[in-house]
């Protein structure tokens, strides 16, 4: 049965609207277009106030008054628009990107590059053992990471006798890398199918009733 | 010779719209294989205790976690059943709304639905937690979760909820899942500084980057492949949803592109044996 809720009924001209620009750009898509920018911009303009009474509540009730120098520095970053205060603004992003970067280098340091070596080492000692499904992968995984990093972190190395076999180990590193982005496109693709057939989806079967 | 004829793109795309829709009308119930991952992660729940606090947390973009879905709303529906508690935290402006769609499309809730968990006592809904980068949002969050986050997403102060009374810090949390692309800061904080175990009901593009910490984190880190993962974690839970759907999309539009390819080649070799002669 059809549905009779007028926000089903929305979504399904939007994204009816969104489809159509496989005929071909049109009104309809350009309406669809402009309709969702503005329901993003209106959407973080509502969440950013929400925010703000959320963050700000245990200041407002005398809580929290420390609360007040994060509240100083947000309205401060709006001195940006203003060329002759602009500077002032820059303390507040030298907090933001200063905290942020340095809590994601240090935890970079053990998640990314540690444990990532940790992970080598161990899959190194699956190719002695187990099943030979297992082994083979293993020797692949590791011949593919030491030629890929070995491709990224010599650019440049010295001509003479060793230059040719370290070629190979370069090429080898571009296919490892060209597998990688094959697999990475195909499982995009896959998204890309999955997203199509949720839209579907809302209109054959939450719109049209047609299951 | 008969000449081939002209493919308009407008017509390519009517041909894969009617594979989408034939699956969508009749599903076809391809089968698929299971994976360990995913059943490893199914155990991992049901071995969680009546009364557990797990954590739904992460960023991401609506469009793209709606990927995320089929895994998550199963896997709600099984916390649901076995008494499990729920927190979501979202990390990205957009992700309250996809909390709120996962938690209500799995239907669990008492007053909506008749289901088996209450707001306020079996899940609560905490409001977007904004800060300089996700790692230092999750770090203040499980340190000190009252301290983080003061009312939750209708603005009801967290300390009136019965559920978040018995929510402190990471030493309460028994279990993560992260439903969005945001995974990394999960695992650099909630993995690795804190030792609890995240599951991501990963979408494609964001497995084919991040399987790797799966390697680096053996037994902490699990991930699920797309809607494959999802389609996987249904039929564990005994569900037919969105994973299956799109399953069966796979195999629809798989037959159409092989068609094309064949077309397309055909095509080249019969203008090829033109231009000979």
């Amino acid at each position: 049965m059809i549905s009779t809720n007028p926000w089903i009924w929305l979504s399904a001209f939007l994204s009816l609207a969104c489809f159509s620009l496989f005929l071909g750009d049109n009104k309809a898509f350009r309406w669809a277009e402009t309709t969702y920018t503005a329901s993003v911009i209106g959407h973080s303009t509502v969440t950013g106030l929400l925010v703000m009474r959320d963050r700000f509540y245990p200041l407002y009730t005398g809580a929290k008054p420390i609360l007040i120098i994060p509240l100083i520095l947000g309205i401060t970053v709006l001195l940006v628009v203003w060329r002759k205060y602009a500077w002032i603004s820059s303390i507040a992003l030298a907090v933001l990107v200063g905290v942020g970067t340095g809590m994601s280098l240090r935890t970079l340091t053990s998640s990314d590059i540690i444990a990532n070596t940790r992970a080598v080492v161990g899959e190194a000692t699956k190719i002695i053992r187990g099943p030979l499904t297992t082994q083979v992968g293993s020797i692949i995984n590791i011949i593919f990471t030491i030629s890929a990093l070995f491709y990224f972190l010599f650019t440049l190395f010295p001509r003479g006798t060793l230059s040719k076999p370290l070629n190979y180990l370069r090429t080898l590193g571009k296919y490892a890398l060209i597998t990688y982005m094959g697999i990475s496109v195909g499982n995009t693709i896959q998204q890309w199918v999955g997203t199509a057939t949720s839209a579907l989806y809302r209109l054959i079967v939450l719109w049209l009733g047609l299951r | 010779m008969a000449k081939m004829p002209e493919l308009k793109s407008e017509h390519i795309w009517i041909v894969v719209t009617i594979a989408f829709l034939i699956p969508m009308l009749r599903p076809l119930n391809t089968p698929f294989p299971m994976s360990d991952v995913t059943l490893e992660i199914y155990k991992i729940v049901e071995s969680l205790p009546e009364g557990s606090i797990v954590v739904m947390g992460g960023g991401g973009v609506f469009a793209f976690d709606i990927e995320s879905s089929p895994g998550m709303i199963s896997c709600i529906k099984q916390m649901a059943r076995k008494g499990i508690k729920l927190i979501a935290v979202p990390l990205w402006s957009e992700t309250p709304q996809f909390h709120k769609y996962v938690i209500d499309a799995a239907r669990v809730d008492k007053d909506k639905y008749g289901g088996p968990w209450k707001y306020g006592e079996d899940y609560v809904l905490l409001p977007y937690i904004p800060g300089p980068s996700d790692e230092v949002v999750l770090d203040s969050f499980l340190r000190d979760i009252h301290k983080t986050v003061s009312i939750d997403l209708a603005g009801t102060p967290i300390d009136q909820l019965p559920l978040m009374q018995k929510v402190h810090s990471y030493k309460d949390i028994s279990l993560w899942f992260c439903p969005h692309w945001g995974f990394v800061p999960v695992i650099r904080i909630v993995v690795a500084k804190y030792n609890i175990t995240s599951i991501s009901f990963a979408q494609s593009a964001a497995y084919a980057f991040f399987s790797p910490y799966m390697y680096s984190y053996p037994g902490k880190v699990y991930m699920t492949n797309g809607y494959i993962g999802g389609a996987q974690y249904e039929k564990l839970a005994g569900d037919k949803g969105l994973g299956h759907m799109v399953i069966d999309s796979y195999t629809t539009l798989s037959i159409v592109t092989v068609a094309v390819i064949i077309l397309g080649n055909i095509t080249m070799l019969s203008r090829m044996r033109e231009e000979e002669k």
